[in-house]
């Protein structure tokens, strides 16, 4: 076979035509060059609860700030004769869904009892006649809006001075580890109530009082990881052989520090709704006729005793909401962890 | 009084139909003679001179007595003065006190009054109530500082003869002597404590049915025992009342239901799911919640016609029914029904103005589109402001709802804290306001006062001369004249409601559960609303 | 570690020194006295009133005053309970707050580590799935639905717990379990990723090549490695219960501090908020110094004294 070799002529070495050229790749044994962002994105379609739990966010989000395309009656518009009706889907005959509610022991219907007619409300109304859904609809929106900007603020402010204090060090993070704990100190809760009594309730103050106190945790949490990944080898190496802060900080921190990110973000998006629902608990939140989740959950759980589904439909929203952000952020952990990386 | 309709309290009346029902009240808890009562705050505090509050006010009532003793339609019964006497031109009220003793065993004497007295009305006090003393002879003038607390109108003839000297004439003066301000203070304990007086329940002195034990101050229950220096205690038959302060409705449902409670308070879809409860109960209550325009501020509520159109706007009927659902009933006029009758003549019908209070969309556009006109205006955005307990809240949603029914009115809700919305009421901040107003006395006057032109609970400053000259004459040239005075209230009474100076939106009313076992608690429909020296468990 | 310490402390003082003054100058931004009757009060009575209070001197006065009240523990009068000193009506409600806050906290914690441990050590079985769910949804639910459920379906349905009230042991349980959710959740999460993390560690690999058992591993390496960052988070933790404290103290009619500040926000009792965050302030401030300096004790990569 050796001896063969020597013997071949240049004929036999004739360019690859055009077709043939596109098998080249069937020889090669490796992955696809994958950017980070696209492997993570290969590896979150594979876990199946994620992309559940993104397709649930996706139908959450286009039904909450497109609710005017779907709701079924106008959130604000009371109708007192029509107050605290049950859910009624026409053609459903289920206890929960055919308009009757128990009453003192017994079933009655009570849209005959309130002279409905024809009206019907898929998830019931409130106190005030109220269409539910639509005000479900709409306090998600509003809950989301919350929420995210609070998780901006967490994620703009809060990463950034986490790896500034961890890297840097020395007199630098001493100084802005003292400005933490000072603002950590004061539980951010009762920092947001001295806000929101100053400011005046109303969505601006929430906003601006969850967006003071939301990016501290995620600092100190960041910044905890930082100080621990700086003396690993491959931080270490990377600075032997030369790399920049900057690089270092973006190519091989950030990503080992995206787990602690990321849970912490997941952390978060359902702290801000409970802050903005525990905010109108307390009679400082939202203010009438707006509504929030946390306004709705409020409203129903007066009543919960006769008047379950008040608080039940809000609830489950807000649970499914914040159990496909969870999920979510385990998926997102998983595919964006350097480590199990196949 | 002005009150949160929160803070809406009801006495009880012990409806007759409530006859043995009980929903299985076990018997052994019966025979105890003890009663479990919820209250929506804790107490402040237990100086009468300084208690501005209904809750501390009721406490007060259990454990305290004044000269005479508020009972059930309208009577002031003999308290610690066994009867009284008026002088025929209506300013010297003498009254003739028991042989009676404080807990500590000391006598009450009249010194006792005069020490409690004048210790509100001293500036140093620094009493928040103490203009209720106004009509008592220098009390204003004691109270500015001007005048010697000594020289207050009035005096003890001994240890059981007490003389007052009023300014004017005031028939009702012998409600407000059962009120907690007028009060006995033992002045040892006064001094003894200095001023942690009152701040708990052993420092101080206890005069009424019941002794107060077990509030350190601070916390959410306390007991009621009974007292058996007071005179009257072979007629107390309960031994203990257990309260407890209840922070949301539910809980006290809850509580309620698993025999923790023998009274809650319930108000909107509660208290509508509850109407079959054979437990509910409702407390009329001498209440009124109505609906203030800022005249001084906004220009365009100064036309009568915009205010006809929003009063007209709004369906008192469907706010009672519907979106309060609980004891409340639709408003006669701003006097309450049924608090102050006069030969067998009930004030708020005598007084009824058909148009004050009524509910008629279609009038109410044309009126809007007419003052609209009449003001050159094309659309009108006011902000109605209210308190940010669920009552209020619910209510203020409700108005907003109505009255954009309007065409060209934009209304905005602000919700606050009670004492907030006090203060930007009194100060004129807002340019619609929901208040509501409890009386301190069955007496009309004690909300018609309220509507001069100068009184500084007109929040609205709503002004009309002619209602300002009957008010002045019922109170000097007719007040010692029960029928003048009575006729002068009612007319000016029609004047308000014609003129529309404020809205009624509803006459309040506490809708509750009440054990059935629990018998013979007596209810006012005004302060102190309940009493519970003639309670017992059956 | 007395140097550290020394130097903890100082910065504990100058925290609470900042908060105060920042609490200080915003109460002062906002209306509200402690007049009721404003309108019917003569000059010389709301006088004697700012007096008594202490309004009637210049601001920077009333706030030195005050700076020194705080020293001795002197947060000025109640506007909500007449004569009453806000540091009483704080002492005398901070221990049911702290009775059920430490439950919570206490069982939260623990059953958290263990639902996170099991997860982790049993990680993608269905014991993981399981665990995580658990974690899931005590953290999807806010803690006054679930304190509305636990007092409706255990108190009034099956009558296990007293509704409300206090007054002993059996009160505080549905408080405490209300509570606890959301540590557990947050725990849970916490250590099942770290534990995840230690147990595919090359020293545990290390360790299970060198023939350890594996409970000895468990217990030894990777439970104790795992620890480390959970302290962390006990900071937090604490301010969740702090605030969820009082919803639950509301809904369950428990008279402590929780309870307290929701009621004198709505009261606009200033110097009782005054004190609450003070008071907030401290307690978390002991409670981090705590966790430090137990981070630094069990994580020998730290050093305090540094």
């Amino acid at each position: 076979m050796a001896d063969n070799a020597k013997q071949t002529s240049a004929d036999d070495f004739t360019p690859i035509a055009g077709a043939d050229r596109a098998k080249l790749d069937d020889e090669k044994i490796a992955t696809p060059s994958l950017t980070f962002l696209q492997d993570s994105w290969r590896r979150l379609r594979k876990n199946k609860a994620a992309m559940i739990a993104l397709v649930l966010l996706i139908i959450l989000f286009i039904l909450a700030f497109f609710s005017f395309i779907f709701e079924t009656h106008n959130p604000n518009a009371t109708n007192p004769n029509l107050a605290n009706l049950p859910p009624k889907i026409p053609g459903i005959d289920i206890n929960g869904f055919n308009g009757t509610i128990e009453q003192s022991g017994e079933r009655i219907n009570a849209y005959a009892q309130a002279h409905a007619g024809n009206h019907f409300y898929i998830l019931g109304t409130d106190y005030l006649g109220r269409d539910l859904f639509s005000r479900i609809l709409y306090g998600t929106r509003i809950s989301l809006e919350i929420a995210l900007i609070a998780s901006f603020f967490d994620l703009a402010f809060g990463v950034v001075y986490g790896i500034t204090s961890g890297w840097i060090g020395g007199r630098v993070d001493t100084l802005m580890q003292r400005i933490i704990e000072i603002m950590l100190s004061i539980p951010n809760l009762v920092v947001m109530v001295l806000l929101i009594l100053v400011l005046k309730p109303g969505m601006t103050a929430i906003i601006l009082s969850i967006a003071i106190t939301s990016w501290i945790n995620m600092a100190r949490l960041v910044r905890a990881q930082t100080l621990e990944l700086k003396n690993q080898e491959f931080i270490l190496a990377a600075r032997t052989l030369g790399e920049s802060s900057w690089k270092i900080a973006f190519k091989h921190l950030l990503p080992n520090l995206s787990s602690v990110i990321i849970i912490n973000l997941m952390f978060t998006i359902p702290t801000a709704i409970f802050f903005e629902a525990f905010l109108s608990y307390i009679g400082i939140g939202i203010s009438a006729p707006q509504a929030s989740l946390g306004t709705l959950i409020n409203d129903g759980q007066k009543n919960f005793q006769f008047l379950p589904y008040q608080m039940w439909y809000p609830a489950i929203v807000l649970s499914v909401l914040m159990i496909a952000f969870n999920i979510l952020g385990d998926g997102l952990r998983d595919a964006l962890d350097p480590k199990s990386r196949e | 009084m002005k009150i949160n309709s929160l803070a809406k309290l009801g006495g009880v009346v012990l409806v007759t139909g409530l006859i043995l029902a009980g929903c299985g009240s076990k018997s052994s808890q019966s025979k105890k003679q003890e009663i479990n009562w919820s209250t929506p705050a804790a107490i402040s505090t237990m100086d009468t001179s300084k208690m501005i509050d209904l809750y501390s006010a009721q406490v007060a009532n259990g454990t305290n007595e004044g000269l005479l003793r508020m009972a059930k339609n309208n009577k002031a019964n003999p308290g610690v003065a066994k009867s009284y006497s008026v002088s025929k031109d209506g300013l010297t009220w003498t009254f003739n006190l028991r042989h009676s003793k404080w807990n500590n065993g000391d006598p009450v004497t009249a010194k006792d009054f005069v020490f409690s007295w004048q210790r509100t009305v001293k500036p140093k006090t620094a009493s928040q109530y103490a203009y209720i003393f106004a009509n008592i002879k220098n009390a204003a003038k004691i109270n500015a500082g001007k005048m010697s607390p000594s020289k207050l109108g009035v005096k003890a003839e001994g240890n059981y003869k007490f003389v007052v000297t009023l300014n004017k004439a005031q028939s009702y003066f012998k409600y407000m002597v059962t009120q907690p301000e007028f009060f006995p203070q033992n002045s040892k304990t006064v001094s003894k404590y200095g001023n942690d007086y009152a701040t708990n329940s052993t420092k101080n002195s206890y005069n009424g049915p019941f002794i107060l034990k077990g509030w350190n101050g601070t916390n959410d229950t306390w007991k009621l025992v009974k007292n058996t220096k007071y005179w009257n205690a072979k007629d107390v038959k309960v031994k203990t009342i257990n309260f407890q302060a209840v922070k949301t409705p539910s809980t006290g449902l809850n509580s309620f239901n698993s025999n923790k409670l023998d009274y809650t308070t319930l108000s909107g879809t509660l208290a509508a799911n509850n109407k079959k409860n054979k437990a509910y109960t409702v407390f009329p209550q001498a209440s009124t919640s109505y609906l203030e325009f800022n005249q001084k501020k906004i220009k365009a509520l100064r036309n009568v016609n915009i205010r006809k159109a929003m009063a007209l706007a709004i369906d008192k009927k469907q706010m009672v029914n519907k979106v309060m659902q609980g004891g409340d009933i639709t408003p006669k006029g701003f006097v309450p029904a049924s608090m102050a009758k006069h030969n067998g003549k009930d004030f708020a019908s005598q007084a009824y103005v058909k148009a004050g209070t009524d509910y008629d969309l279609k009038e109410a556009k044309a009126l809007f589109a007419k003052g609209l006109k009449q003001e050159g205006k094309k659309s009108l955005s006011l902000s109605l402001l209210g308190s940010d307990d669920d009552d209020s809240k619910r209510s203020s949603e409700f108005i907003q709802s109505q009255l954009e029914k309007l065409p060209g009115l934009k209304i905005t809700v602000q919700s606050i804290p009670f004492k907030s919305k006090l203060s930007r009421s009194e100060s004129q901040q807002f340019d619609l306001v929901t208040s509501a107003w409890i009386a301190d006395y069955p007496d009309p006057s004690n909300f018609l006062d309220l509507m001069t032109s100068n009184n500084s609970y007109n929040d609205g400053k709503w002004s009309n001369k002619q209602y300002d000259a009957l008010i002045k004459k019922s109170e000097s040239t007719d007040a010692n004249n029960e029928t003048a005075r009575w006729n002068d209230m009612v007319a000016a009474e029609k004047i308000l409601m014609q003129d529309q100076g404020i809205v009624p939106l509803y006459q309040q009313g506490q809708a509750a559960l009440v054990r059935s076992s629990v018998k013979g608690v007596q209810a006012f429909t005004t302060s102190p609303q309940y009493d519970f020296s003639k309670a017992y468990v059956k | 570690m007395a140097k550290y310490l020394g130097k903890r402390i100082f910065y504990i003082i100058l925290t609470l020194f900042i908060v105060t003054t920042i609490t200080f100058f915003l109460m002062k931004l906002m209306p509200g006295t402690p007049l009721t009757n404003q309108a019917k009060l003569t000059p010389t009575q709301i006088h004697q009133i700012y007096k008594q209070y202490g309004l009637d001197k210049p601001v920077w006065q009333q706030y030195l005053v005050y700076l020194g009240g705080v020293i001795h523990g002197n947060f000025g009068t109640s506007f909500q309970f007449s004569n009453q000193p806000v540091s009483y009506l704080i002492s005398s409600r901070l221990g049911p707050s702290l009775i059920i806050g430490g439950q919570g906290m206490v069982l939260g914690v623990l059953a958290g580590l263990i639902v996170g441990a099991v997860g982790a050590i049993k990680a993608n079985t269905w014991v993981d799935t399981s665990a995580t769910i658990i974690s899931i949804l005590f953290i999807s639910i806010p803690s006054f639905v679930l304190a509305v459920l636990l007092q409706y379906y255990l108190g009034l349905k099956l009558r296990l717990f007293p509704i409300a009230d206090w007054g002993g042991f059996m009160y505080t349980v549905l408080p405490t379990l209300a509570l606890a959710a959301s540590p557990l959740a947050e725990t849970a999460r916490f250590m099942r990723t770290e534990m995840v993390d230690v147990l595919s560690s090359d020293y545990i690999e290390l360790a299970k090549a060198k023939g350890l058992n594996k409970v000895g591993i468990i217990y030894h390496h990777a439970l104790r490695n795992s620890l480390i960052p959970v302290v962390t988070i006990i900071g937090p933790l604490a301010v969740n219960i702090m605030t969820g404290s009082m919803v639950v103290e509301n809904i369950f009619s428990i008279p402590g501090i929780g309870e307290q500040f929701v009621k004198s926000i709505l009261t606009n009792d200033y110097p009782t908020i005054m004190g609450l965050t003070i008071v907030y302030s401290a307690m978390l401030c002991v409670v981090l110094l705590i966790t430090d300096i137990v981070y630094g004790l069990i994580d020998p990569r730290i050093r305090i004294n540094k």
